[in-house]
């Protein structure tokens, strides 16, 4: 119950922050970093239903006990990011700006590309959860295997990444057109 | 390669390679090709008459207002017969299933290397001569600033299989428009975005001369009267106002080949996109795996002994 009232308090206090400079990239990701670092304390935990499991309580809610609320961080409408943690797993969902149908098909080609290969990013999710385009599950293994304030980095660098790749996707687009209408063009002169 | 050559690639190959070989020895060819998605080939040869070698060309179906005589489009025999003189015999009927069966014979070739390079690209051509045949017809009316007496206000041309062009002949200018449509919703929006830059393209240096292109999500006014379904459109329609100087000359021959491949030119343009766009993304995977492994705290090295063994302590 301490760790659920810290939060809250921290997501109250950082989200003023963020009202504040809401159109940079910069504090909305420090305030993402900063609850992933008070809400990355997760600890062992068996399942209390069957013998000898262990699963993931944020994805099967057995019990409302376990679960901690869930925190959302808006950048603006179109962009957001879900933060639901349980005692043994976190889960991470982001939603990436889509301004038109270019941005869309780019941003869908792209994290589906991903999420095929979740197998090799162990904390990602095949599939996002509704309403998000990418989705992390983070467990109390990963957070014993791997180094939290790296795995915080990881995550941070992943959204800003998404943003670099999606934007740079779309200029490339826009000049290949240009080369190809104005080669096409030249042809006639 | 930004452009798209006349001739066939891999026709040319296969007909300069049965070239090279001594034309009496017997050789038996059978090739079937398919190119651009829409038009067949198919280069036989069999042993029995070493001589003579068949390429035949099947097109896809053509729309119901597109204007055709037989199977070929409108003044397409005259066009070969043009072309290829005594080197190649138009065959009647043609093979089943193609459209064009020429039977080409090989002991008139050239006997200069060059030449007879050069005769082959013409053969490997032969779908800008069959296709194009109208399309030369009407711009080279153009290039005398005429129009044919019996042409219609709007013709009809083959352009992809059950879809047309559209042609607005007129004395000093012809309008071709394109009705665009591509089967997958997301090459249909990267379409979109190249053809709006057609538009913009112009604007940009040195490319005053070049015609006028005009991207429109509905149709244009001239396209008034035609039936619905060759309207259905899902990238918008383009239109390219061809003048008399766009026509002059040898000039001619490249303009048929750039309009009658527009739709041809535009979808590889937008797979070659995505192609590149794939490398791009698997690269970016990688860097994000890199970012994900620094998290793994370094375990510990194997230590190795001085004859090069590694051990490991039992814990």
């Amino acid at each position: 119950m301490v760790c659920v009232a810290r939060l809250s308090k921290l997501s109250a206090s950082l989200h003023l922050c963020l009202r504040a400079k809401a159109n940079t990239l910069r504090p909305y990701l420090t305030c993402i970093r900063n609850t992933l670092t008070a809400a990355m304390s997760l600890q062992n935990f068996p399942c209390q239903d069957v013998e000898r499991h262990n699963k993931p309580e944020v994805e099967f809610k057995t019990n409302t006990e376990l679960l901690l609320n869930p925190i959302l961080i808006c950048r603006n409408e179109a962009e957001k990011c879900l933060i639901e943690t349980s005692i043994n797993s976190l889960r991470i969902s982001i939603k990436v700006k889509q301004a038109d149908e270019l941005e869309n098909i780019l941003t869908k080609k792209f994290l589906r590309f991903l999420a095929m290969r979740a197998e090799s990013f162990q904390v990602l999710r095949r599939k996002p959860v509704q309403g998000y385009d990418i989705s992390f599950l983070i467990t109390n293994q990963h957070c014993e295997e791997m180094n939290k304030h790296r795995l915080i980095d990881f995550i941070a660098r992943f959204m800003e990444d998404i943003d670099k790749e999606i934007s740079e996707l779309k200029l490339s687009v826009n000049t290949r057109g240009r080369l190809v209408a104005s080669e096409y063009l030249k042809q006639y002169t | 390669m930004i452009l798209m050559q006349p001739q066939a690639r891999a026709v040319l190959q296969i007909l300069v390679n049965r070239s090279r070989v001594k034309q009496e020895k017997p050789l038996e060819i059978d090739f079937h090709l398919v190119e651009f998605n829409d038009v067949r080939y198919h280069i036989l040869s069999v042993a029995k008459e070493p001589h003579y070698m068949t390429l035949s060309l099947g097109l896809p179906l053509p729309a119901p207002e597109t204007v055709f005589s037989g199977d070929l489009p409108l003044g397409a025999v005259e066009a070969v017969r043009g072309a290829y003189g005594s080197l190649a015999q138009v065959k009647e009927p043609p093979e089943m299933g193609y459209n064009l069966t020429l039977r080409i014979d090989l002991s008139q070739l050239p006997a200069d290397e060059e030449d007879c390079l050069q005769v082959l690209t013409k053969f490997a051509s032969v779908r800008s001569v069959v296709l194009g045949a109208p399309l030369r017809e009407i711009l080279k009316h153009l290039a005398m600033n005429t129009v044919s007496p019996d042409a219609d206000r709007l013709t009809a041309l083959m352009h992809r299989p059950r879809e047309s062009c559209f042609l607005v002949p007129q004395a000093d200018k012809v309008t071709v428009i394109f009705p665009m449509r591509f089967k997958d919703a997301n090459d249909a929006v990267l379409a979109t975005s190249f053809l709006q830059e057609f538009m913009e393209a112009r604007r940009t240096g040195g490319l005053n001369t070049a015609p006028p292109c005009l991207w429109s999500s509905n149709p244009p006014a001239e396209l008034q009267g035609v039936s619905g379904l060759a309207l259905d459109a899902n990238c918008g329609f383009v239109s390219i106002v061809i003048f008399a100087r766009h026509v002059e000359g040898d000039k001619l021959e490249r303009t048929v080949w750039n309009l009658s491949t527009f739709h041809a030119y535009v979808s590889y343009h937008v797979k070659c996109s995505k192609a590149f766009m794939h490398t791009r993304m698997r690269r970016r995977v990688e860097s994000l795996i890199q970012v994900l492994n620094r998290a793994k705290p370094d375990l510990e090295k194997d230590k190795k002994t001085a004859q090069g063994r590694s051990f490991k302590r039992s814990v």
